[in-house]
């Protein structure tokens, strides 16, 4: 078999990683080298390697704009609620079928990005809002998935034995499940758990919904990750070391191994959380995610779809963005890993 | 090899049942009321009667599980008409059985996706030898380049805007439809070229980049140093010993690709209006046709695990290193 972690430039197939050196670039060692911790050393060849700098500040970039979506919009005079197309906005602007009047989407100085056919809400501020949507819940799930992945992982790897095979054969059984299907299939049983049929969904249930039922089904590949990194260190001599002077397996957990599980989870992290992202906005795409009037990534793109034919313009905004945000993540993934382990660069 | 098949095989079937139990019981243990979910907006009392008895909800789930179960060997009879084995379940939306009607949509799923994995297996594999062929050059850049772009687009983005491109403002393909392959193979390909077009695109990147890396890898081999050594032409070299090494991680991905698109590849389906069984699961999500949803899940799985199955089969064939243990 060949090495994963070469094989795996994105996120899209299980990506395996090498067990921490705790020695960094033990190996290549010139001078400069000596003296520095294995952070220091990942720091100082990241920044050396321009694709991932650059991705890192476009990273940036999308984070910032999520935090900062209220300021912007406030500064830009706009809220992503506002109906333009009702009678107390500017019903001028739209045709009695609700598209744009103005060409391109009704693009002016007035409205940057243009507006949106049918409910007639402004394009600019929706796209900040909606990836603010997207981000927040694709953070939620991530750090949920590293929770669940960490805590089986590590218990799998370094108890071993039974409670390893048993782990093990879970991940298995959760790997087979189709999960495009099981998102779609139990975002609508789960939410009706805590919904009676003839009442309507709160936005807050279903945001909590889509964060869960992405997470039952999103931790394997975290999971199985910390459990190699886990069992590798189990033989180390650090990990013997503490357990002959008497640590307890708790305090070897989170004094020796947590630490050395910290870059593996950042570089998966990284290539998960675009993942969740897309898969998350595939589910409002098909109507089964968030819904109208939920700024959200995904419904721009059902959106999108349903008036492609009349007004091609609107497709371009919340596709372009979500392009350079995958491509930016995934650049940042490689180049983090690369730094992580140097070897595994192609 | 006989052994490890059922083996296999046994190890399969016990995932099925697991899988089927937690789904069922997700299903119909869970929710509140599934019959009053299942009724849809406008229920009538008579209607929720039926589907209550149709659905078997009053007898405790296990043994709802151990009814659905024992029909898929037996067969069962409902209210509203009998389900010979293997019986899969009834739908009360359609008022059809649930195998018939995976029956009726698995054409188009299995059209799309062989269609697809064909474009998508010749350019993503190709794409990645040539760049491994020429590493290092501009050609090796711009593939590369190009596939990181494509694969990290969406389906649900590209679709309309191919649609929008080709059929809509060009005119130069009509809108997407699928015809049956046994009455008009012309039609069959023509109305499913676009569908297969995005689909390829989406997975064949993932090949491209990852041929490119095993090749490189492989190139670098000693088997391969020594081939050359003796003289080999490059092509042979390529070929037969780079090739053959590099083709193990393109059957794994191919064999998770086949399985999860053999299970009906949603969101193309929806974006093209093609009638497969992502579109049939998705109809049933918003039907609340909870039968039929339980039918696919379980169809869907069985593709998976079948394909899981059939690739480390298929890895005793390509590499001899790889033993069946």
């Amino acid at each position: 078999m060949t090495s994963p972690s070469e094989a795996a430039p994105t996120g899209s197939e299980p990506t395996t990683l090498e067990p921490v050196k705790a020695e960094g670039g033990d190996g290549q060692g010139t001078a400069d080298h000596i003296g520095k911790s294995p952070g220091q050393l990942m720091w100082q060849r990241f920044k050396r390697d321009r694709a991932g700098v650059i991705s890192a500040y476009v990273v940036g970039f999308f984070v910032l704009i999520a935090i900062c979506a209220p300021l912007i919009s406030k500064l830009y005079g706009k809220s992503p609620y506002t109906l333009y197309n009702s009678a107390t906005g500017k019903p001028e602007l739209f045709d009695p079928l609700g598209y744009p009047v103005k060409p391109n989407g009704g693009i002016s100085g007035e409205f940057w990005f243009g507006l949106e056919p049918i409910l007639g809400r402004d394009v600019f501020t929706l796209l900040i809002y909606s990836i603010r949507t997207s981000l927040a819940i694709a953070v939620a799930v991530t750090i949920l998935t590293v929770g669940i992945g960490v805590l089986l992982g590590v218990a799998a790897g370094f108890t071993g034995g039974r409670t390893d095979t048993l782990i093990g054969r879970f991940t298995d059984l959760m790997l087979a499940f189709p999960s495009q299907l099981f998102f779609v299939a139990f975002m609508p049983v789960i939410t009706t758990i805590f919904v009676a049929p003839e009442d309507a969904t709160p936005t807050w249930l279903r945001v909590a919904v889509l964060i869960g039922v992405l997470a039952a089904l999103g931790w394997m590949r975290m999971a199985r990750i910390v459990r190699g990194v886990a069992l590798a260190m189990r033989e180390r001599e650090f990990v013997e070391a503490a357990k002959v002077s008497g640590a307890s397996n708790w305090r070897i957990i989170r004094k020796e191994m947590l630490p050395n599980l910290v870059t593996p989870i950042l570089v998966q992290g990284t290539f998960e959380l675009p993942l969740v992202v897309t898969s998350a906005a595939g589910l409002s795409f098909l109507g089964v995610g968030l819904v109208n009037p939920t700024p959200d990534w995904g419904l721009m793109f059902s959106r999108a779809a349903d008036v492609s034919e009349t007004v091609p313009t609107f497709m371009f905004f919340p596709g372009i963005a979500m392009v350079i945000f995958v491509v930016a993540f995934n650049l940042l993934g490689d180049s983090v890993r690369d730094a992580f382990d140097p070897k595994a660069a192609r | 090899m006989l052994r490890f098949l059922i083996r296999r095989t046994i190890g399969a079937l016990i995932i099925l049942l697991i899988l089927s139990a937690v789904c069922f019981f997700l299903f119909f243990a869970i929710p509140r009321d599934p019959a009053r979910i299942s009724c849809g907006e406008k229920c009538t009392p008579e209607n929720l009667e039926l589907i209550r008895r149709s659905l078997g909800l009053d007898d405790p789930v296990p043994v709802q599980y151990w009814n659905f179960l024992s029909g898929i060997f037996t067969g069962r009879s409902y209210p509203t008409g009998d389900c010979p084995a293997p019986c899969l379940g009834r739908s009360f939306v359609h008022d059809e059985n649930v195998l018939s009607l995976i029956q009726d949509r698995f054409p188009t799923t299995l059209s799309l996706t062989i269609g697809a994995a064909v474009v998508f297996l010749v350019f993503g594999i190709g794409a990645g030898m040539i760049a491994a062929w020429r590493r290092g050059t501009p050609v090796d850049k711009f593939v590369s380049g190009s596939s990181l772009v494509i694969g990290s687009l969406q389906i649900y983005f590209i679709g309309p805007l191919v649609l929008w491109a080709l059929v809509y403002s060009t005119g130069i393909f009509s809108d997407p439809k699928y015809n049956p392959f046994t009455e008009n193979p012309w039609q069959w390909a023509v109305g499913l070229i676009l569908p297969w077009m995005v689909l390829a695109t989406i997975f064949g990147s993932n090949y491209t980049r990852m041929v490119r890396s095993t090749m490189i890898e492989q190139l670098q081999e000693e088997h391969v140093r020594t081939a050359k050594a003796k003289g080999m032409s490059g092509p042979t070299v390529f070929f037969r010993y780079a090739w053959r090494g590099a083709l193990i991680p393109v059957v794994t991905i191919f064999g998770i690709d086949l399985g999860t698109l053999l299970g009906g590849a949603i969101i193309t389906e929806f974006t093209f209006s093609l009638p497969g069984l992502g579109n049939l699961s998705i109809a049933s999500v918003f039907k609340a046709d909870l039968p039929v949803l339980m039918g696919v899940l379980l169809f869907s799985s069985t593709m998976i695990i079948l394909m899981n199955v059939l690739v480390d089969a298929a890895y005793a064939f390509i590499d001899p290193r790889v033993r069946l243990s």
